[in-house]
């Protein structure tokens, strides 16, 4: 149990009595970090979350952002991230798994068809072909494969970066994107006046799997614990998440025919506990819950286990009784959820209350009763015991390393991660305009016969993710984030999570984009008190009014002129990056811009050769004397369509000093070489292409 | 026209969607639904990973009741096209190629090699029979070349040398691996299949079982190459093959 000596005594005097055992279970979850966010609370309080496409923010289970209109229809694009660190670094195939199945029920009930995925991984030193590393590196790719590929999303984004401080602690990062009509969407919470109404459980049959999962989670991983670790992990069924997704969206569309507002919320951390205590705390109700009811693929579960236990694949309706009926059969007998999984089902388990009080039964006794609020209020906790660090903070994930261009676009940070994503499937659906590894961002047009698409890009800040989705002509509309960090009772590292929290919020307020949705993986660190380099992840999410705009990375002329747009040096400066943001997309509309990259840490060459590989080796590129290839450079390399045309705009648009005229693209004499050519070197492209393809190929094999 | 759902299926929104684009009228028909099927002229089994994959891809599924429908109409002369998911229950229904029993199958698509593991990636398939062997490509010209995602994890076609051989002399081999301008070599096929194949039809040309997905490509959006950015939502390469299956029904 994670529950500290002074947690315990507060519930004794909150409730006036020494808790029960399953209460004792409910709190350790449900005051969990997981669930509480209690270190990171006030932290998180900084960022900003409003705008005006914001249609709902963080506070249930997902956020949304203003997408779109079609046929009069207002459409919102859903979106939520979570991470899945410990389970991954314990039993990476089922915990990557269960990872991408959580965070599909997180966009799915929010009302909302699921539309793509990402995911961002970090993995440790896989030198070694029998290390730990490198099985964790190989089977959390098998494990978010096996899992999205069966329930048919796209993953249209991710990255992967190695690094020796994750040996003992990967990073698997997970984000969803879902579609609602903004009229349409369902809420986490028991509706207005749903006292009385069904507490209805919907999937899996409720096992022994995943026991002790949200408190796992907020604490460090014990080697010698692995075994007992293993238990804390649940076991994934994307067959069965295949099904009940479908059968949801039929529901949905029943619940829309009959005008029911209904509330839908997934059982993650807490399980049963946690999720009906939330629904029920969210709509200022209590409930009341009968353990009998709950169907169950062993007999005789301790009421702790079926009570907090975090079997997957199950979610939870709130339905007025008149509706419960028709919705068992949905999911009973239409799709015939008994036939699919041994025991998996739609049940009645209880039922909302008016009475603030949570109330668990089992065999005609009551196991739990306490007042919902204390059970689910936010507990506070600055933390007070700090021990100094003994881990070393980590440099940037990504450092330019020696030996010039080969060299980086061959190392296993640089290189090409098609190895990898090609196990994904990134066009199911039939609605991908940019695949993932295509460019810098992914581009779905999720609703059909409508113009407008979605970009999804990541990024280890708000400038890079969205720089990353204005490459590809999306207008950055909002952010995500999961901020994994080590130990917050430890001085460093609280500092390390602080620090990260006010840059994002000092970047995102200057780029005016609203966080919508988040998560909080902290106690990344082994138990030799190692902590995980400091990784905010950030997703953004951009909107293309007209998919026909999409820009590609692919070079795609012989002579055409190549501009940096940006600044060079240091640190970016934020502060006037909105307005190239705006010239740049206003280019590209106006369809001056042939191709764009953001230029990462690899450098602006990096990026140019990354252009032409994307046009087949079709294309060079010549720099001239104005790029300095060691310079860090902020911002985007583009092909203009006509030198004439772009400079005036750019002029008139942009401050000198943000853009400048970098090169040409070339093209072979016959027979001859394409090369890269900067500041009087040149590098063969199907050189650099033959080391930057392969690189990852042995591990993804 | 019915789309089948079994469970586990994850593409039946791209296919009804192609379909009814091409002016097919098509209807999603879902496994609690199978009694219903024999009023509909043809039948498309779509992708997905139906029954888990478990044994082998569309082994399970091709024990599903709503198969004896479909095995039913095959044998009145209506058509049924497969794509990945719904290839695999075909030739485990052993309606393609056909050469054996029903349910016997001759030949599988399975594990890809040599990888042995998932893949997606853009390829093109090439009609290597003549056009009215099957009556869905009867439409198409001759050695058309239809660009497709192939995204899956058991697509290398496998039979006994006997079986190759008689795919090969009957004319059950319906479509190849080919890149995009035609030329058909061993660098075009993605997942080791024997014959390069990636479609085989029945004796009769009413079946026709292919393993990467045309209705994936089926808007001008969904070429990895934006080639042409202006007619980026008008229909694509891969909507060819569905129109054909229209003018077949017309």
């Amino acid at each position: 149990m994670a529950l500290r000596p002074e947690e315990l005594r507060r519930i004794a005097h909150g409730l006036g009595r020494e808790p029960t055992t399953v209460e004792l279970y409910a709190f350790d979850a449900q005051w969990s970090e997981h669930c509480s966010y209690k270190s990171s609370r006030q932290l998180l309080k900084q960022l900003p979350t409003t705008g005006p496409n914001v249609v709902l923010g963080p506070g249930e289970d997902a956020g949304i952002l203003h997408l779109g209109e079609h046929n009069g229809e207002r459409y919102g694009v859903v979106i939520a991230h979570e991470s899945h660190n410990h389970p991954s670094q314990v039993v990476p195939f089922e915990g990557a798994a269960t990872g991408v199945g959580g965070i599909v029920r997180d966009v799915l009930c929010m009302g909302a068809e699921v539309i793509a995925l990402a995911d961002c991984l970090r993995f440790g030193n896989v030198d070694d072909p029998q290390s730990h590393q490198r099985y964790v590196a190989r089977q959390v790719v098998d494990g978010i494969a096996a899992y999205g590929n069966a329930i048919g999303v796209p993953n249209i984004a991710g990255d992967v970066y190695f690094d020796e401080g994750f040996n003992d602690n990967c990073l698997v990062n997970v984000i969803a994107l879902g579609l609602v009509k903004e009229s349409e969407i369902i809420h986490s919470r028991a509706p207005e006046r749903s006292a009385g109404w069904d507490i209805v459980l919907v999937g899996k049959a409720t096992d022994a799997s995943g026991f002790g999962g949200a408190s796992f989670s907020s604490l460090t991983l014990e080697e010698d614990n692995q075994e007992a670790n293993k238990s804390a992990v649940q076991v994934p069924d994307p067959f069965l998440k295949n099904v009940i997704m479908r059968a949801s969206y039929r529901v949905f569309e029943y619940l829309r025919k009959k005008k029911i507002t209904a509330g839908f919320k997934d059982l993650g951390a807490g399980g049963i506990m946690g999720c009906t205590a939330e629904l029920c705390a969210a709509g200022s109700y209590g409930a009341i819950i009968d353990l009998d009811e709950v169907n169950v693929s062993v007999e005789n579960l301790p009421a702790e286990v079926l009570a907090v236990g975090e079997t997957q694949e199950r979610l939870c309706w709130v339905l007025p009784g008149h509706a419960t009926a028709d919705v068992l059969r949905i999911y009973n007998e239409e799709f015939s959820l008994p036939e699919i999984a041994r025991g998996a089902r739609a049940t009645v388990i209880g039922a909302v209350q008016e009475e603030k009080r949570y109330v668990m039964r089992r065999g005609g006794e009551i196991v739990m009763d306490v007042p919902i609020d204390f059970l689910t209020g936010a507990i506070s906790n600055e933390p007070t015991h700090r021990e100094p660090s003994r881990a070393t903070p980590s440099s940037s994930r990504n450092a330019h390393e020696p030996g010039g261009l080969a060299q980086v676009l061959g190392a296993r940070n640089g290189c090409s991660r098609e190895p990898l994503y090609k196990e994904y499937d990134a066009v199911v659906r039939g609605t991908t305009v940019i695949p993932r590894g295509h460019a810098d961002a992914g581009v779905i047009a999720p609703v059909a016969g409508a113009a407008f698409g979605v970009a999804l890009s990541v990024g280890g800040s708000v400038a890079e993710a969205a720089r990353k989705v204005v490459a590809v002509g999306g207008r950055p509309a909002g952010l995500t984030d999961c901020l994994n960090f080590g130990n917050p009772n430890n001085e460093v590292h609280f500092a390390q999570l602080a620090g990260a929290v006010a840059t994002l919020s000092e970047d995102a307020s200057t780029l005016e984009l609203p966080f919508v949705s988040g998560n909080v993986s902290l106690y990344n660190e082994s138990s030799s008190g190692t902590a995980i380099p400091s990784s905010p992840i950030i997703g953004c999410i951009g909107v293309l009014d007209n998919v026909s705009k999409v820009v590609s990375p692919a070079l795609k002329h012989p002579n055409s002129p190549l501009y940096f747009i940006g600044t060079r040096g240091a640190g970016p400066a934020l502060k006037t990056e909105n307005q190239r943001i705006a010239a740049l997309l206003d280019a590209i509309d106006g369809g001056l811009i042939l191709s764009a990259r953001a230029i990462g840490s690899d450098g602006i060459l990096a990026a140019a050769a990354e252009m032409a590989f994307a046009a087949r080796n079709d294309f060079g590129v010549e720099f001239n004397d104005e790029v300095m290839p060691e310079t860090r450079y902020h911002g985007w390399l583009i092909e203009a369509a006509e030198a004439a045309t772009f400079e005036d705009f750019a002029s008139r648009r942009l401050s000198r000093e943000d853009w400048r005229r970098t090169g040409v693209t070339t093209v072979a004499d016959i027979g001859g070489e394409v090369d890269i050519v900067s500041a009087g070197r040149s590098w063969d492209l199907d050189e650099l292409h033959g080391a930057w393809s392969t690189r990852l190929a042995e591990l993804y094999a | 026209m019915a789309v089948l759902i079994f469970p586990g299926t994850n593409s039946e929104a791209e296919t009804v969607r192609i379909c009814r684009d091409v002016g097919l009228d098509a209807e999603s028909v879902h496994w609690s639904q199978g009694a219903s099927l024999p009023r509909y002229d043809a039948y498309v089994l779509p992708g997905g990973f139906a029954y888990e994959d478990r044994i082998r891809a569309g082994a399970i599924s091709a024990h599903d009741p709503m198969m004896d429908y479909v095995i039913e109409a095959a044998e009145k002369n209506k058509l049924v096209l497969g794509i990945c998911n719904g290839a695999q229950i075909l030739l485990e229904a052993g309606l393609v190629p056909g050469t054996g029993a029903v349910r016997r199958p001759t030949a599988a698509f399975t594990r890809n090699a040599p990888s042995g593991k998932f893949i997606c990636k853009h390829v093109h398939i090439k009609l290597c029979a003549d056009p009215a062997r099957c009556a869905i490509t009867a439409a198409l010209p001759d050695a058309a070349v239809i660009p497709a995602w192939a995204a899956h994890g058991e697509g290398r076609l496998a039979a006994t040398p006997e079986h190759l051989d008689e795919i090969t002399s009957g004319g059950y081999l319906a479509f190849v691996y080919a890149h995009s301008d035609g030329t058909v070599d061993d660098a075009a096929v993605p997942n080791g299949s024997a014959l390069r194949c990636a479609g085989l039809t029945n004796k009769k040309g009413n079946v026709l079982a292919i393993m990467p997905h045309p209705e994936r490509d089926a808007w001008n959006f969904n070429h990895p190459d934006i080639a042409d950015r202006k007619a980026i939502l008008a229909p694509s390469g891969g909507a060819t093959l569905f129109r054909a299956f229209a003018k077949a029904l017309a």
